[in-house]
């Protein structure tokens, strides 16, 4: 049974972030209905912590179970998935190998003519550890120290994945166009 | 240049790209840039990125039925919810548990206008007019004059109520009107207006002056997951609700305010 004390932190600290909870698994899972499950799941693991103890900073808390909760999904519906999340390192050489390559520096006008489609397979595509990391940057406006704390690594590795992120967006929509 | 600098160099520009630079750290970042064409190219780059994701990777509101199935795990007039969390949440999501999820909240509604009748303490205002809310989101109809001019929504609720209703035009704030509605608070009828934030809707209902202990500086309150913000003036209170961020809600009763000075 869930306490009255629980409720109203629910009610403060998890619903007014429901749309950014919503983006970053509709960002992770691709898909708008496993999205809602995500974040469905995520608001009854939510409560259950709230039960407990009160968070100090909800929104990146909130965006770390969110995520937690798509990682469980994706482990048990899409196993494939989290082979790729679990390559992230491989992920990452692959990224270098792209940075310090040949590819060449498109306009920065050329960026900005792409549309929606092909700015959706970009991000799409990106490596899930960059993905999600771009997706609280760029769609949620968290700070780096928030982001660290939803993603559970350093600062430094914020910054470094959300850098090849960019590198990566970038040449694909350079090229694209 | 060692690769190290070079890619130290690449992190401080995405910093400065996201406000993260100290005010040392982002002089420092304006002369390198001044000085470096190749740099400065790359950074016009990152702000063509970023300008490219805010029109084409929005964020994302979650949707009615969502917002509705989380805010009915909190509520505490809805039947038990054993089946809720117990539901494996591996099965595609219910129509069953939306219409519950609908059906407590309307339960909900209900019961506050009956305790509305009777009991007018300040709260009850507020939770009344969060009722009417979010009766007007789940209905689809939450205006009774459709109308994004003031012109028109003011001459209508002039013609249904004793009071004259204060409306602004918001449009070139981002707020655009949408319309207008008679909402039932303590038994009588009061003007709300409505607005509009992309897809939020935003209710400012209008109550006498002197009605609860409605503050004059704008208090926030949140209630169910919705933002409230109340304040009043020496004729009239104002009660704001919207599922809007806070953050923008802020904006907009910062605007609201000084349109009607």
């Amino acid at each position: 049974m869930t306490s009255e004390t629980a409720r109203r932190r629910f009610s403060e600290q998890v619903l007014p972030h429901l749309d950014d909870a919503y983006s970053l698994a509709r960002w992770l899972a691709g898909d708008a209905t496993d999205a809602e499950d995500i974040v469905q799941e995520a608001c009854l693991r939510a409560l259950k912590a709230l039960e407990a103890a009160p968070v100090e900073r909800p929104r990146p808390w909130l965006l770390a179970v969110v995520r937690n909760a798509a990682y469980t999904w994706f482990a048990r519906n899409r196993p494939r998935a989290i082979v790729l999340a679990g390559d992230a390192e491989e992920a990452q050489a692959h990224a270098d190998a792209l940075e310090t390559g040949v590819s060449p520096s498109p306009e920065a006008a050329l960026i900005e003519a792409a549309d929606r489609a092909s700015v959706t397979t970009a991000i799409d595509d990106l490596p899930l550890a960059f993905k999600e990391t771009l997706v609280m940057r760029e769609i949620s406006g968290l700070s780096y120290r928030d982001i660290s704390e939803a993603t559970g690594v350093p600062i430094g590795t914020v910054m470094s994945r959300l850098a090849r992120a960019r590198t990566l967006l970038i040449a694909k929509l350079g090229a694209a166009s | 240049m060692t690769s190290f600098e070079e890619r130290d160099r690449q992190l401080l520009l995405h910093a400065a790209l996201d406000g993260e630079l100290d005010a040392a750290g982002a002089v420092e970042m304006e002369r390198m840039l001044a000085a470096d064409p190749e740099l400065a190219a790359e950074y016009a780059r990152l702000k063509a990125l970023h300008k490219i994701l805010q029109t084409h990777a929005p964020r994302e509101e979650a949707s009615a039925a969502l917002r509705l199935r989380a805010m009915a795990m909190v509520d505490p007039l809805a039947p038990p919810q054993r089946e809720e969390v117990k539901r494996d949440w591996r099965d595609p999501p219910s129509w069953r548990s939306f219409a519950a999820a609908i059906a407590a909240t309307v339960v909900m509604t209900l019961g506050l206008d009956r305790l509305i009748a009777t009991d007018a303490t300040p709260d009850a205002l507020t939770q009344a007019v969060l009722a009417a809310h979010m009766r007007g989101q789940i209905s689809g109809q939450p205006v009774d004059v459709v109308s994004s001019d003031r012109h028109t929504v003011k001459p209508w609720l002039a013609s249904k109520l004793p009071v004259a209703a204060a409306v602004v035009d918001l449009a070139s704030e981002g707020f655009p009107l949408a319309g207008g509605r008679i909402d039932i608070v303590a038994g009588a009828g009061v003007p709300t207006l409505v607005y509009k934030r992309r897809e939020h809707l935003i209710s400012v209902t209008e109550l006498r002056a002197g009605a609860g202990a409605i503050p004059a500086t704008p208090r926030r309150r949140t209630l169910e997951g919705y933002s409230i913000i109340q304040w009043s003036d020496a004729d009239r209170a104002y009660e704001v609700v919207s599922d809007l961020a806070p953050e923008e809600l802020d904006a907009f009763v910062g605007a609201f305010r000084s349109a009607l000075r």
